[in-house]
Formats: C-alpha cells, structure tokens, sequence
C-alpha cells in the first residue's frame, strides 16, 4: 500500500490507516508464546478502554468492537475444563489431545494437551501448565500439590 | 396475525448417493412434496433452499429442473441449521404476506468429501489448532461424565434409543438395532466418543410446502401449523463456557415456547440435533424437556420413547437416520410434518398433537455453535 495515496480520516474521499484489511492469515514473525527463565506465557490482547482479555492476540475488543487491544502476557498454570484424544482426521497425525484451558485470569484457550513428562494423567478440573518445544506449545497435566511453585 | 402452514412435506431415503447430483438428490423430494400438497410448480412465490457444501445457486440448479423460475430464490448457509434457516425465512415470507406458496429445501452432499469429520473453516483459529466436530462434543461428553456422575452407558444409551427408532423408519441411512457393547466396543473418534455415537457421512433432501392460510384453505391435504419460528447466533465469549448448559439452544427454544403460547410440557413428538450420543442428553435439559441435570436418568426411564412422556427423535435422529447437514433441519420438519398428520406408518407416534424441531450449527471458536433453529407444530 502506497502511503502517500492515505488521508487523515477514513470518508468517501480516500481512506486512513483503519480501512485497510487486517492481515490475520500472515504467518505471525513471533509464536504465540514468550519464554522467560524458563517459564512459557502466552501473549494474549487486551483492550486499554474496556479490560477484556483474549486468546490468541486480536485487533478488536470482542466486548465493545473498540479497537484498542494491546498485547499482554498469561499463564502458565491453568486448569483443563474437559479434553479429548482425537482418532479422526483428513489433515493431520492422530491421535492428538486437544482441551480447553482456564486461565487465572478468565480467558479460555483450546491448546494441545501432552500427558509425557510429569506422570499426571489429564482429568477435567487439572491443574496444567504451559510448555513449549521450538515453535509449538502445549499444556501438560500438574499434580495440584505443585500449586504456587514456580 | 397470518399463519404458515405445511401444507406437503417429502424427503429422499437418506445414505451415500454418490451418483447424484444437488439436484438430482433434491428433485424427487421437491416433486413428492408438491404432490403431497397438490399444488402445482407453477403456484410457487418463492424457494428458499438451505444446504452448507453445496456450492454457487444451489437452489436454482434444482427448481429449474422442473421449471420453477423467475421468481425469487433465496440460498442459505448456516452450517447445520442451513435447512432450518430456509424454513425460517420462508415463514417470515408468509407471515408478512409477500407469498402464498412458498417451496423450502434443505439439501446436502457429504459423500463429496469422501469419509471422516466435516471440514471446517480453515480461518478459525481453534480449526487451525485441529478441532473437528467430534472434538467439541467429546469434551462436552467428558464434562458431562465428570460433573453429572453420569457412565458410558448413558451416553451409548442414547444410540441404542436412535438405532431402535430408525429400524422402523424407512428414510432412516442405519436401519437396524445395535446393542449397548456395539455402541461402546465401535472404534473411538474422540474420546469417550465412540463410532456409534456419531452422526454418519450421508447424502440427503427434503422439501416442504409452505402456504398461507387462504392457499391451506383451498387444498384438502392435511396441514401443520408452524407456532413458532425462531433462529439465534451464537454470542461469542473469550473466558468460560458451561458446555453443558447452551445459551443458544435454550434461548432459542425458550422465545419459541413464548411465541407458541404453549411449552416443553404439551409436546408429544420433538426431532433434536442428536449429532452425536453426548448432544441429546445436553439438549433434553436445553429445550426443557426434563430439568437440569435429570437428562440422564430421563433417558433411562424411557421417557424419550414409545409410551414414554415425549418421543424424542422418531426418524432415528441424525444418529441413525443421518445428518447431511444443510438437510436435516428441512428433514426434521417433514418427520414432524408426518407425525403430526398420522402418515409415519410404523413409527407413528399415536395422537401427535404437537411437536418440536431443533438443529443446531456450526464449529467456530469463542461460540457454543454459529446458529440455533427451533420450530413448534400444531396439527391443523
């Protein structure tokens, strides 16, 4: 897009900067996730006018359509709502575990859930924490005990 | 206020019809249709026609195959609530008065797509991340099985319920009774979800005639009035979600029972979306057909069959007489249709006064479903 051809505001005369589409197919230049000293968070939006929160990052505020989402990070514990070992698919290797995750503060992620590494089986309710291994991520399942320990 | 009537209603014996065409599955049940009806092709205002994978003017590929044209003709998407969106509209025409005959259609093809889950759209973001259909009802089956103490027999209860009503229904794709350990021992989709407790890949159309009253008057077949038409989107949330209790399906069937002036309690027959085992259950509680939390010992106590309080899914629901998903909600308004009229032949449901039709649509992160559609009939 030729930035000499924009105007201040967007009218029937020519456009501004909030006309243009949103490019949310292009291959994002970061993961979805940052790691620091070891911990995985995840980057999620969150709207300067109305404090709500999503997963994974957004231009618009699903509560008021402002478009005022800045970046933020969660995690990494959260607990597994319910779950799924899914033996069907026409794109991918099964089976693969897939299972909403609720965050501390309220937003919900479907993530992949791998039950390797820590001996405690998925259950609804869980405790489970972020991880991450070269550009994917995923939840595995935590004792409730670890709680608190970073 | 005006009233809309089904005045005919017809569909095509559900399965895997490779060889035909959009319109070569839609055809015979628009003409059975209008034949049930005694109407003439030439008397049609309107076609609506629903259907989800069917391509580019669907509908005008298949009314032209027997003339019907020049006048409008609607095609709609709503995933699984394609149909039911189609009679929606079509109801909203006759209501306002802009028609007196119009022609609905539901309609779908899945064999195109050669066997496993739906595909969904590859935009979203949880699609992206491999959810498929299976996926979402299997934790909705998990939370169930958590929350409600409820076992793996009361969800495979549900396809032996389905199975059994869809042996005596002809229209049905699965026509024969499976047993408890068949249901469980079938091979796992996405756990606890096993074969049997999901809907089949099929190929199927249905057709009913909608009219007004003054049309309804002039024809002596017998007639069904629509009490109720109401269509809802999903609200979209970024947080917690109780998928055990569906905003979308409960509201929904709640301004429909306002609307109707009667509820969950006077119906005698109900066709719900029973994709999978897992979504009777929940919907049993959504539509009020028994309170929260009772779905499963209401199923149990053959409640939601023959001799019982309400016969839920006659046809054999989607889990036996199949889900080709722009079909089944126009499929679930001919076997009401039937019902209502006494012409379901072995699976009548004696004195069927009044019924319900509920499908429900759609895969897309942050919403319960996309789209929501419930009917309420009265025998005319």
């Amino acid at each position: 897009m030729n930035q000499a051809q924009m105007t201040a505001a967007t009218s029937g005369a020519g456009f501004a900067g909030d006309a243009l589409p949103f490019d949310d197919l292009r291959e994002p230049r970061d993961p979805p996730f940052v790691v620091r000293e070891g911990v995985v968070y995840l980057r999620g939006s969150k709207s300067r006018s109305s404090g709500s929160q999503a997963f994974p990052e957004r231009r618009v505020c699903l509560d008021t359509g402002a478009c005022d989402m800045e970046p933020f990070l969660f995690g990494p514990r959260g607990t597994l709502y319910s779950y799924t070992t899914v033996h069907v698919s026409s794109s991918r290797s099964v089976p693969y575990t897939l299972g909403y995750v609720d965050f501390p503060n309220g937003v919900r992620v479907l993530a992949h859930v791998r039950e390797s590494g820590t001996g405690v089986p998925a259950a609804c309710d869980q405790p489970v924490e972020l991880r991450a291994e070269g550009a994917s991520w995923y939840v595995v399942p935590v004792a409730a005990r670890e709680e608190g320990v970073k | 206020m005006n009233q809309a009537y089904i005045a005919g209603a017809a569909m095509i014996p559900m399965g895997k019809h490779r060889e035909s065409s959009y319109a070569g599955l839609a055809v015979p049940a628009v003409l059975n249709a209008l034949k049930s009806a005694g109407i003439d092709a030439k008397t049609v205002g309107a076609v609506t026609c629903g259907h989800a994978f069917g391509g580019m003017l669907t509908g005008q590929r298949i009314v032209k195959e027997l003339g019907i044209g020049s006048v409008p003709v609607v095609n709609v998407d709503n995933a699984c609530s394609g149909g039911a969106t189609a009679l929606h509209l079509a109801w909203k025409d006759i209501i306002a008065g802009r028609h007196d005959v119009i022609l609905v259609i539901g309609v779908d093809k899945l064999t195109q797509f050669g066997g496993g889950p739906l595909p969904l759209v590859e935009e979203d973001p949880e699609v992206r991340l491999g959810v498929v259909m299976p996926a979402v009802y299997a934790m909705r089956a998990r939370r169930y099985l958590y929350e409600r103490g409820a076992t793996m027999d009361d969800l495979a209860g549900v396809s032996v319920k389905a199975r059994r009503h869809g042996a005596r229904n002809p229209y049905a794709q699965f026509r024969s009774e499976v047993t408890l350990d068949q249901v469980l021992q079938s091979r796992p989709i996405a756990d606890p979800l096993t074969l049997l407790q999901c809907c089949p890949t099929g190929d199927g159309a249905a057709c009913v005639v909608l009219v007004s009253d003054a049309v309804r008057r002039s024809l002596s077949a017998p007639s069904v009035r629509i009490a109720a038409s109401v269509l809802h989107s999903g609200q979209v949330t970024a947080g917690f979600r109780d998928m055990l209790r569906p905003e979308i399906s409960s509201d929904c069937a709640r301004d429909a029972y306002a609307a109707a002036g009667f509820g969950p309690e006077d119906l005698d027959v109900v066709e719900l979306h029973d994709a999978f085992s897992i979504a009777e259950l929940i919907y049993y509680e959504a539509l009020g057909l028994c309170p929260p939390g009772e779905s499963a010992n209401y199923l149990r106590d053959g409640k939601t069959t023959y001799g019982g309080e309400v016969v839920v899914n006659p046809s054999g629901g989607l889990l036996s007489k199949g889900h080709p998903v722009g079909a089944s909600g126009v499929a679930q308004a001919v076997e009401i249709y039937w019902q209502l009229t006494g012409r379901a032949g072995a699976r009548q449901v004696d004195g069927a006064r009044r019924g319900l039709s509920h499908v429900t649509g759609g895969g897309i992160a942050g919403l319960d479903h996309g789209a929501c559609t419930v009917h309420v009939y009265e025998a005319a």
